[in-house]
């Protein structure tokens, strides 16, 4: 047996699915963003699993690009769950209905 | 089973298995150190897949910069854990019937489609190459990565400076 | 790599002796952390088997033609090239035997010394981790490699000078060793780089063929070789950064022991000695070398005459030496630098465990509040450091004695004579300021010894031994290690008899270097050792001159004055300044407008934001199923 995009994308599908389960569960904004920063490694596992198998480097450079996402959205998310921690002591998103 | 093959497997094992018990953690710097492992993981797996520079980038930005974050910021906070369930049943059961339906819609995209069945053809796409292809082929893209960048610097620093209104009432701003 | 090591099954010595500390390190942290007695056991069974492992691979290469290499590629990126592996020549070898050898002396002394330290395990496993990083440093077969292994031994050192980290002093001394030789490593780090660029990799035996100098120019080379020497500047505490060491006397004494004379401050002459060829090529950067270890060598001397506490005078006394080598070095002197490196491993290490016993006896560093107490009470202990002492002030026929002649011998050869008198007068000063020491404790002026001190150790418990065999140990080496001069040479040289390397001979030279060693002892005894001397040294005698001694000649206060004028008052008021006008500002007024913009959409978000995302992905799912129908 050997490994095959199918496997990679399996791999990535079931990430994927743990990065959303971890969003959508966990009551903690903190576990959301994580949550997130899963999935995105998912779909960059899934990007330069698909570079290897068309032999291009278009998947690893859209990788590269997520990267930079994921770096911009880490460091906003969490000065906004700073803030948000700041003003009412938790970091529960449920408590996000009293804050706009 | 090639020894290709068994790291893979290997490797894939030990991501989810990381991932699955980041996720599970009620103390949040638990799960930020499995998450570092599952990166880790990733990272070899890159390397694996011919990446080599991505599998450095993976560790340096999510390993070493992103999750570093993330454990600066559990830790600022200080935030004690729920006693309570982990996980409310009343978002658990729509969660597990959505996760059903991902698995399903998966699996139609790996039977449906025969291109990825054939096997690996391993190749490395060496650093230099991937750099000349970003800069050649993406150049804009990188400047708008960039201009991304700054933005979400000077967003983090403003949403995360300022202190809440009614906690410090008006303290005088210094200069 | 496997294949070479499958043909010589002896090479494996080579990958246990550098791998098994690590274990022992892992092993301590992981699992036995609770256990100190099993952690010391595990720690000292390891670096046995290393030491063992040593001895046996210089038995079997004794008189090596050809140095040996075993390496694997481990990342190869465009044109760069690193390897991985190690490599087997003269000079690693003793350097192997001789860091394992008084790493396990060292660890079987902290039995005794340590006894009861609730930090017990913890002093074991950073004991390992230093053996693992400093016996992995010298054999690595490239300068990468060197320099991963180069921050390993600089990180466990800190760990090790703070180990009694409650102690402020202490934190403060481990961060300050920490820092000051980082700034010797980043000039490294550049140094590598200027290098790598021109070459594509960073192989010793590359660095070090003779053909190097037609690959890059000549200025370029010069600039590398000085770059390079700043991480040795920063390790082996020369001029200006030397003020870390002394410093570095807040950790355990058999901590000093190690730190002063196998591991860390040997690391940056052995680099030297390691790319000996390479720096030779760049006559210009020879002489900024031979002048610093000049200044450092007379610097600390002058330190040292003035100090109180035991500890700091063997820590300045290491520098002093420390610069003696570099000087041999620089003076072309290969053989007579390392054959320097090896004694005096040997004799400062004893020095420092002879400390170690008196301190944990008297429970002071004072010297003269031992030599009160009666210190001479402890007779194996004040005759080990005699010979020790005796070693370092080069009298004949103890090992220093031989080493120094050699370097004095190199420097003759030198057209300049300053280099030769400035080792003659750091020979007068070295004699001074040991033998000062040993006056002092032997013969103390004020009144009768008050009785025995009453701390429980017995001194003849079963500690005192455990502290007492690695003296007697160390100064049986000492004693006998000045005759292996010559095979040692010719071992060091492939067995090439390279005549006028070590500059024998010189009868005149013999004469002055003995004259000068005596004429310090004999200053000594007049001022310190006779009945009725006064006990104060002509130094004292001329304050201005005492404090300026003692007070490191300012060097602290000078760098302190830097750091706050030049970096906090210019660059970081810059900085500061910039930030808040206008990256602040400017971003402040920026966003403020987007906030208010913000707020007229906020209206429309509402809460509960899980249950929304749970639905939003559902329903990319059903568009996903609907896709496939």
């Amino acid at each position: 047996m050997t490994v095959s995009f199918d496997h990679a994308l399996v791999l990535a599908g079931a990430l994927f699915i743990m990065g959303i389960f971890c969003v959508v569960v966990r009551r903690n904004l903190i576990m959301m963003l994580l949550g997130l920063e899963i999935m995105l490694n998912a779909a960059s596992i899934a990007l330069v699993g698909a570079a290897l198998k068309w032999h291009h480097v278009e998947g690893q450079a859209i990788a590269l690009f997520i990267m930079a996402v994921a770096a911009t959205e880490v460091s906003i998310g969490l000065a906004m769950i700073v803030g948000f921690y700041r003003r009412t002591d938790t970091v529960d998103p449920n408590a996000l209905e009293e804050f706009k | 089973m090639t020894l290709y093959s068994i790291l893979f497997y290997i490797l894939a094992a030990v991501i989810l298995a990381s991932t699955a018990m980041a996720i599970t953690r009620r103390d949040m710097v638990h799960a930020v150190i499995y998450l570092v492992v599952s990166f880790f993981g990733s990272a070899l797996l890159f390397y694996l897949l011919g990446a080599p520079l991505l599998a450095a980038l993976e560790i340096i930005i999510y390993a070493g910069a992103i999750m570093v974050l993330f454990l600066f910021i559990v830790m600022m906070i200080r935030i004690r854990p729920s006693a309570g369930r982990l996980l409310s049943r009343v978002q658990l059961l729509p969660a597990i019937v959505m996760s059903g339906l991902y698995v399903v819609v998966g699996a139609f995209m790996v039977t449906g489609d025969t291109a990825g069945r054939g096997d690996f053809q391993p190749a490395v796409a060496a650093p230099e190459t991937l750099g000349q292809y970003v800069f050649q082929q993406h150049w804009v893209t990188v400047e708008i990565a960039s201009l991304l960048l700054l933005v979400a610097l000077v967003g983090a620093m403003i949403i995360g400076g300022k202190s809440p209104p009614e906690s410090h009432p008006p303290v005088e701003e210094k200069s | 790599m496997l294949g070479t090591l499958n043909q010589q099954p002896i090479l494996y010595a080579a990958v246990l002796a550098s791998v098994v500390p690590l274990i022992a390190f892992l092993l301590i942290m992981v699992v036995t952390r609770r256990r100190p007695r099993v952690s010391a056991g595990l720690s000292i069974v390891a670096i046995t088997i290393a030491f063992a492992c040593s001895v046996l691979l210089l038995v079997r290469y004794w008189g090596l033609a050809a140095l040996l290499q075993v390496t694997g590629t481990w990342v190869t990126t465009g044109q760069f090239t690193v390897s991985i592996g190690f490599i087997l020549d003269p000079l690693s070898l003793l350097m192997v035997t001789v860091v394992s050898g008084i790493s396990l002396l060292v660890q079987v002394y902290s039995l005794g010394y340590m006894a009861g330290d609730p930090g017990f395990s913890r002093y074991y496993a950073y004991m390992s981790l230093f053996a693992w990083a400093m016996i992995s440093l010298v054999l690595s077969p490239n300068l990468l490699q060197l320099y991963v292994f180069w921050e390993l031994v600089g990180v466990s050192s800190y760990l090790l000078i703070g180990f009694w980290y409650e102690k402020f002093s202490a934190s403060e001394a481990g961060k300050k060793a920490f820092v000051m030789t980082r700034l010797g490593d980043v000039a490294f780090l550049l140094g590598l780089l200027t290098l790598l660029i021109p070459l594509g990799n960073l192989d010793v035996l590359m660095l070090n063929s003779p053909d190097i100098g037609s690959t890059m120019p000549a200025g370029m080379l010069t600039l590398s070789a000085l770059l390079i020497f700043g991480g040795v500047v920063g390790k082996s505490a020369q001029f200006p950064l030397l003020t870390w060491l002394p410093d570095a006397m807040e950790g355990p004494t058999p901590v000093s022991a190690l730190l002063h004379s196998a591991t860390m401050v040997a690391a940056g002459v052995f680099l030297f000695a390691r790319i000996f060829p390479f720096f030779s090529q760049s006559p210009a950067a020879m002489t900024v070398f031979l002048a610093i270890g000049t200044i450092s060598m007379l610097l600390a001397a002058t330190m040292a005459m003035v100090a109180r506490d035991i500890k700091q005078v063997w820590a300045y006394s290491t520098i002093s030496q420390l610069g003696f080598m570099i000087m041999g070095l620089a003076a072309g002197g290969y053989v007579a630098g390392v054959f320097h490196l090896i004694t005096h491993a040997g004799f400062k290490a004893l020095l420092f465990l002879c400390a170690g016993v008196f301190i944990h006896v008297y429970d002071s560093n004072d010297m003269f509040e031992i030599g009160r107490q009666g210190g001479r009470r402890l007779k194996i202990p004040m005759a080990c450091m005699i010979v020790g002492a005796a070693a370092l002030s080069g009298l004949p026929p103890l090992s220093g004695f031989f080493s120094k002649e050699a370097i004095i011998g190199v420097l003759a050869t030198q057209d300049n004579r300053l280099w030769l008198g400035a080792a003659l007068v750091g020979v007068v000063l070295t004699a001074y300021y040991t033998f000062r020491l040993i006056f002092i404790m032997l013969f103390p002026s004020a009144g009768a010894p008050s009785p025995p001190p009453t701390s429980g150790h017995g001194h003849h418990g079963r500690d005192y031994w455990t502290m007492a065999t690695p003296l007697l140990i160390l100064a049986a080496v000492t004693l006998v290690l000045g005759f292996a001069q010559t095979p040692l040479t010719q071992f060091l040289l492939f067995g090439v008899d390279a005549g006028g390397d070590h500059g024998h001979g010189e009868r005149g030279l013999l004469i002055a270097a003995i004259a000068g060693a005596v004429g310090g002892v004999l200053l000594a005894w007049f001022e310190f050792g006779r009945k009725g001397s006064p006990q104060i040294g002509f130094v004292e005698r001329i304050p201005a001159l005492a404090t300026l001694f003692s007070e490191r000649w300012y060097l602290d206060r000078i760098y302190r004055w830097l750091l706050d004028r030049v970096v906090y008052g210019v660059f970081s008021r810059l900085a500061t300044w910039n930030d808040e006008r206008i990256i602040n500002d400017g971003v402040d007024a920026f966003s403020d407008r987007l906030v208010g913009s913000g707020r007229i959409l906020a209206t429309l978000h509402r809460g509960m934001i899980q249950y929304k995302l749970l639905v939003m992905f559902s329903v990319v799912a059903l568009l996903g199923l609907y896709f496939f129908f």
